[in-house]
């Protein structure tokens, strides 16, 4: 996210300002990105990884479901629909076929123009009047109502061209019907008890030498309503199955979640355990060190400068009475100053060891070896190869203190009289082997220790790489390898241009 | 009174260089021609100061005293060099006489020690700090002959393949002293052939890591 400038006329200036403000959203937002990707456990893919496959099969199951069982009550009711208003068209065209049959006596004999018998048949058929809104009704082909016995004022009224609630001319289709014979025909008319409109079905035929349309009809707005809470009822299962589905699946993901926060608590609980526990050992470790270093100043130096300074005031004195002998405190304090001065040499040795720095790591490792050699007894044997210093500072230091970990297990664990380490670098890196003849330890048999986590985290972070093989009685061997990243080119002191910053010194 | 020892003393404190300054100022047959505070220094002032022994700190913080040791041989081969040091183990007294020092003196002996240490380098003899006389070989074994820093810098670019000359030209020395720089790291190594090192150095890691392409 770094871009070089390169020439600096003012139209290229603007170019690059621009490009670089772009650049640097476009980073903010790679790390706004990168953080969210971060922010995603392992624990939370694989609970996403659980969940999204259940909630897309249960959505697909639920949206199946609810479509089959639509289809099929839809069948249903349209199936209840068709019966019902089947048998209502029956039932209107048995009246009919009744009804004419009934005074088939008087039409049947009567010439078209018989005044007195279209009289008769107009009363019958208006006394017939039935249910609550049952009636007959009677236009002539022009379109004139002639029975009409709930609404008695449309009689002799025409009616060619009246449209229902829906712009149908209602008497003229009715009059068509009945001229070609007979048929049905549904539309919104008001009801006559209430004058609220409603759908009605009608059955009409025709007296065909008086030119009458007779018909009858009922409204089906009962059957439409019956209908419609069938439907309603379906929607109503339909959206049950569905909530049943969703809280099936609700659970099933709250089971899902709850075992894995459960797990990840667990988890987390665990490794804060550990930790704490490890924090504390750090903690500890520093403290006794620090308890180390103060007493070792305390005891060691502060005394023996304590001593410096009688020797000196003494000398003081009996320079101050003239007597020739304050040469003897003098050269006792120069004597005992050294004594502290090698005191310091060793602690500060004991903290940071300065020959890792000044000649590096191969003779600090050989110092090491030749000291725990004379102090344990055990044979020592070193080897490395003819370069020195090639490693950077991160490296050293923490090959060194591999090194000084792995004797200090030797020391206390192994039982060893043989001890060889080697040193080398090669192709990929420089790798410390520390090869041991002692009583090893059964891999299985242990969890490692806070050493041996040291020796590996250590590693870790140089990104290189640590072994440990042990057996019962064959010994241990640890090999700790630093990456080629971590190598410098041979002593950058001897170019003088190139020369890093040399660590600041402790002792000199 | 020319035939006065000309000494010149590197330490980057002041107080040490000022201390044995005054010392060795309490004898007659020395002059102490200058103090100086690192390594690069003493490099550039080499010609005037046409010192007879230098007293050289080990670890300063532009050069180290070894670079600086080299590179003063180099350039003034009959230039006795003393190391000062705090340090007492063999590790650091066999790397001072590696790198061509002839004397390694702690700095916290007795101050007639300074004299002694002079006036034996000035015999031919090295001179190492008493207490650790005897106990240069390590008794872990393997001690073979370490390269010193510009042996390993001289080995690099042999083995990237440059010529003597092209090494001589980009240390700033003479193209004889690249010789012999080149003699004795065949001699450390037991390698015969300019091949043989480009592939130990290859084996070894020396080329890696070292921004060279392979």
């Amino acid at each position: 996210m770094r871009f070089s400038v390169s020439g600096n006329s003012g139209p290229q200036v603007r170019v690059r300002l621009g490009f670089d403000y772009s650049a640097d959203k476009a980073y903010r937002i790679d790390m706004l990105l990168h953080r969210l990707r971060l922010s995603i456990s392992y624990g939370q893919k694989l609970m996403l990884l659980a969940s999204v496959p259940l909630i897309v099969a249960v959505a697909a199951i639920a949206f199946v479901v609810a479509a089959q069982s639509r289809a099929l009550a839809d069948r249903e009711v349209n199936a209840l629909e068709t019966q019902l208003i089947e048998a209502k068209k029956a039932e209107l065209r048995n009246y009919v076929t009744q009804a004419r049959n009934g005074f088939y006596f008087i039409y049947g004999s009567a010439a078209p123009d018989d005044e007195e018998a279209k009289q008769r048949v107009s009363q019958i058929l208006s006394a017939m009047i039935y249910g609550e809104e049952g009636q007959f009704f009677v236009y002539d082909y022009d379109g004139t109502a002639i029975v009409s016995p709930r609404e008695t004022d449309r009689i002799g009224r025409n009616f060619r061209g009246e449209s229902d609630g829906e712009g149908h001319p209602v008497v003229d289709r009715l009059i068509e019907i009945a001229r070609s014979g007979d048929g049905y025909y549904t539309y919104l008319w008001p009801k006559p008890s209430t004058g609220v409109p409603a759908r009605k079905i009608v059955y009409v035929t025709s007296f065909p030498s008086w030119q009458w349309a007779v018909g009858t009809g009922v409204f089906i707005d009962d059957i439409l309503a019956t209908v419609a809470t069938a439907r309603a009822e379906v929607e109503d299962r339909v959206d049950r199955t569905f909530i049943y589905i969703g809280a099936i699946a609700l659970m099933a993901l709250l089971v899902v979640f709850a075992t894995g926060l459960g797990l990840n608590l667990r988890e987390r609980r665990l490794a804060d355990a550990k930790l704490k526990k490890l924090t504390q050992r750090v903690f500890d470790a520093q403290e006794e060190e620090r308890g180390r270093v103060a007493r070792e100043l305390h005891d060691g130096i502060s005394q023996i400068l304590v001593g410096v300074r009688y020797a000196l005031d003494n000398a003081r004195r009996r320079l101050d009475r003239g007597d020739p002998q304050a040469g003897a405190p003098l050269a006792k304090g120069i004597a005992t100053l050294g004594e502290a001065i090698s005191e310091v040499r060793r602690i500060s040795r004991d903290l940071r060891p300065g020959v890792l720095d000044d000649l590096g790591l191969g003779p600090a490792l050989r110092m090491l070896a030749d000291e725990f050699g004379e102090r344990t007894g055990t044979q020592m044997d070193f080897t490395t190869v003819v370069f020195r210093n090639r490693l950077d500072s991160d490296a050293k230091i923490a090959l060194y203190r591999i090194a000084q970990e792995a004797l200090t297990n030797i020391e206390r664990h192994a039982n060893a009289t043989h001890v060889r380490i080697d040193l080398r670098g090669h192709k990929r890196g420089a790798t410390l082997r520390i090869t041991d003849n002692g009583t090893g330890f059964a891999a299985s048999a242990r969890t490692p220790g806070l050493g041996l986590r040291n020796m590996q985290e250590r590693m870790d972070q140089l990104g290189g790489q640590f072994y440990l093989r042990a057996l019962p009685g064959k010994g241990v061997e640890i090999e700790a390898t630093a990456p080629l990243t971590h190598m410098l080119s041979p002593d950058p002191a001897n170019t003088p241009e190139k020369a890093p910053p040399k660590p600041r010194k402790t002792a000199a | 009174m020319n035939n006065r020892l000309r000494i010149v003393i590197v330490d980057d404190h002041p107080m040490v260089a000022e201390g044995i300054q005054s010392i060795l100022e309490s004898y007659d047959d020395v002059e102490v021609v200058g103090t100086l505070g690192g390594g690069r220094e003493v490099i550039a002032q080499l010609e005037t100061l046409d010192p007879d022994v230098i007293l050289m700190d080990l670890n300063m913080p532009d050069i180290g005293g070894l670079s600086a040791t080299e590179i003063v041989l180099e350039q003034r081969p009959g230039t006795r060099i003393v190391i000062l040091s705090m340090h007492d183990s063999p590790e650091y007294i066999s790397s001072a006489l590696n790198h061509g020092a002839m004397g390694y003196l702690l700095k916290d002996v007795p101050t007639d020690e300074i004299k002694f240490a002079i006036d034996t380098v000035m015999r031919g003899e090295r001179y190492l700090c008493t207490g650790a006389q005897g106990s240069l070989t390590p008794k872990s074994g393997g001690a073979r002959e370490t390269l010193t820093n510009r042996e390993q810098t001289i080995l690099l670019q042999l083995a990237q393949g440059q010529s003597n000359k092209e090494v001589a030209l980009a240390l700033d020395i003479s193209v004889r002293t690249v010789e012999t720089h080149r003699k004795n790291i065949k001699r450390k190594l037991g390698i015969s052939s300019t091949a043989g090192l480009t592939r130990y150095a290859l084996e070894h890691g020396v080329l890696q890591g070292t921004g060279v392409d392979l």
